[in-house]
């Protein structure tokens, strides 16, 4: 069944998603896929697991896309938060550490054959990497072992043989520093598909 | 712990970078806290740019297949189940076509009832309050339908609510460095029983059985023990059986040899027990 009006923006084509629409879900994931994947394989290490979790992202997205709450935030930020959940539940499940350890042998991301998505996803990689590079050395360090390692604070205080309180004032001020550097740069980021 | 200490935990809160404590103290204040609710949606916005960061890959094009293959298999096990009820419903729909199109014949005998007053037009009038009958049963059957389609619906709403918590429990019990704790009912509850999975982080899980019935405005609440130090845990409550299973998170001063107790509390739970202990590990 072809829905009447087609569905253009993301909270749209969630919506569709609630009601039902296969078609919907599948054109969520044609925008998303680039960016959810590249996240899972960041995290993960492996593409096979981040296959293995793209899919059980989606089939949630399937499953709670009537929770989803626009006045709450946007399907961007729903979509990354629910990936990297899931992200860190494997990690968690497997051992984050053996991950880690795992990941010299595990085999690289194959390259982007789309090339329209790879010049979008670079350009918006080179903003975050510049905001992300005017932060002090320790403020990023802590944000990427919480963000993509899946670290808690204790374990970060540990990592680094740093007091939990030095950890938990880094990660905060990074927090301010990035949002404020990533300003009015934060809508641009997100492009005329993914609202 | 004031506002100001909570609002601190947020940002963290939006990295999933808190410890089991400090999660479960801001979960307990975000329920009352608009101000902070909102402030960690926009930490979480801020947060999911940093996926952004990454470099390019793309999944291979059979992930696509698999992920509809799998959403349409879902769609038709849900579709087998409400057709086996439309059956009976199905034959009686193809019959409002046809009703249509008496009723449509039906209006010139109508007129011609008051201006003529015919066998005919009686007929046809029987005929009208035939139908109409009908009309009506259809509608009482619509309505069980349905509420039997949602009954359905709730149930197995339930049970992938049980399969996903058994997947929980599975997914602790298999993670390294899990361990498990064995809780004994006490005498005000001597058939009372439950094992409580954690794993190295603390993420908890407690399935008991054999609790008695918690009076109106009680809850059972779970407490960690160490070194004399009692630090609550949620509550929970237990179905007709007396089963109860509960969600929760460890702090990190009690993963080691401390002890699990349950006492009944009022339902909003305590800081400290006050209620009776109904399962004590370690006894």
């Amino acid at each position: 069944m072809q829905p009447q009006i087609e569905p253009r923006s993301d909270v749209e084509l969630l919506h569709a998603v609630a009601r039902g629409d296969e078609d919907a879900l599948a054109r969520l994931y044609d925008r998303y896929r680039i960016i959810l994947f590249s996240l899972l394989v960041r995290i993960l290490k492996s593409r096979e697991e981040a296959e293995d979790v793209l899919q059980e992202v989606f089939l949630q997205v399937w499953k709670r896309a009537k929770d989803f709450d626009e006045d709450r935030g946007k399907p961007f930020t729903w979509l990354v938060t629910l990936t990297r959940s899931r992200a860190i539940d494997r990690i968690r499940q497997l051992g984050a550490r053996q991950r880690l350890a795992d990941a010299a042998s595990q085999d690289a991301p194959a390259a982007v054959s789309d090339a329209v998505a790879d010049t979008l996803h670079s350009e918006r990689r080179e903003i975050v990497a510049r905001a992300l590079a005017e932060l002090p050395e320790e403020q990023r360090r802590t944000l990427n072992l919480a963000y993509f390692d899946g670290l808690t604070q204790s374990e970060i205080a540990e990592q680094l043989d740093t007091p939990l309180g030095t950890v938990k004032t880094r990660m905060r001020s990074g927090m301010i520093k990035l949002r404020e550097l990533l300003g009015e740069q934060m809508h641009s980021l997100l492009g005329p598909a993914i609202n | 712990m004031v506002h100001e200490d909570y609002k601190e935990l947020v940002a963290a809160k939006a990295l999933t970078a808190l410890d089991a404590e400090g999660t479960r103290e801001l979960e307990g204040h975000l329920q009352t806290c608009a101000e902070c609710r909102a402030e960690l949606a926009e930490w979480e916005e801020t947060a999911a740019f940093l996926a952004l960061e990454t470099n390019v890959s793309q999944p291979s094009a059979d992930v696509r297949g698999r992920i509809l293959a799998e959403v349409r298999e879902a769609q038709n096990d849900l579709r087998s189940d409400s057709k086996q009820l439309s059956v009976k419903a199905e034959p009686v729909e193809s019959e409002i076509p046809r009703r249509g199109a008496n009723v449509l014949e039906f209006e010139a005998p109508r007129r011609s009832v008051f201006s003529f007053g015919s066998v005919g037009a009686i007929a046809a009038a029987i005929i009208f309050v035939a139908l109409l009958a009908s009309l009506i049963l259809l509608w009482q059957q619509n309505r069980k339908t349905q509420a039997e389609m949602a009954r359905m619906s709730t149930q197995m709403e339930e049970a992938n609510s049980e399969l996903a918590r058994d997947r929980a429990a599975l997914q602790l019990l298999t993670s390294p460095g899990a361990r498990m704790a064995k809780l004994a009912g006490t005498k005000d509850a001597p058939d009372a029983q439950a094992m409580l999975a954690y794993d190295k982080a603390g993420h908890a899980m407690l399935m008991a059985r054999g609790l008695p019935s918690a009076p109106k405005g009680m809850a059972y609440q779970l407490w960690f023990i160490k070194d004399g130090k009692k630090m609550p845990g949620k509550v929970f409550s237990t179905d007709a059986a007396g089963n109860g299973v509960l969600e929760d998170d460890i702090p990190n001063v009690a993963l080691e040899s401390a002890v699990f107790a349950v006492t009944l509390e009022p339902e909003g739970g305590v800081q400290v027990p006050t209620g009776a202990i109904y399962m004590v590990s370690g006894a």
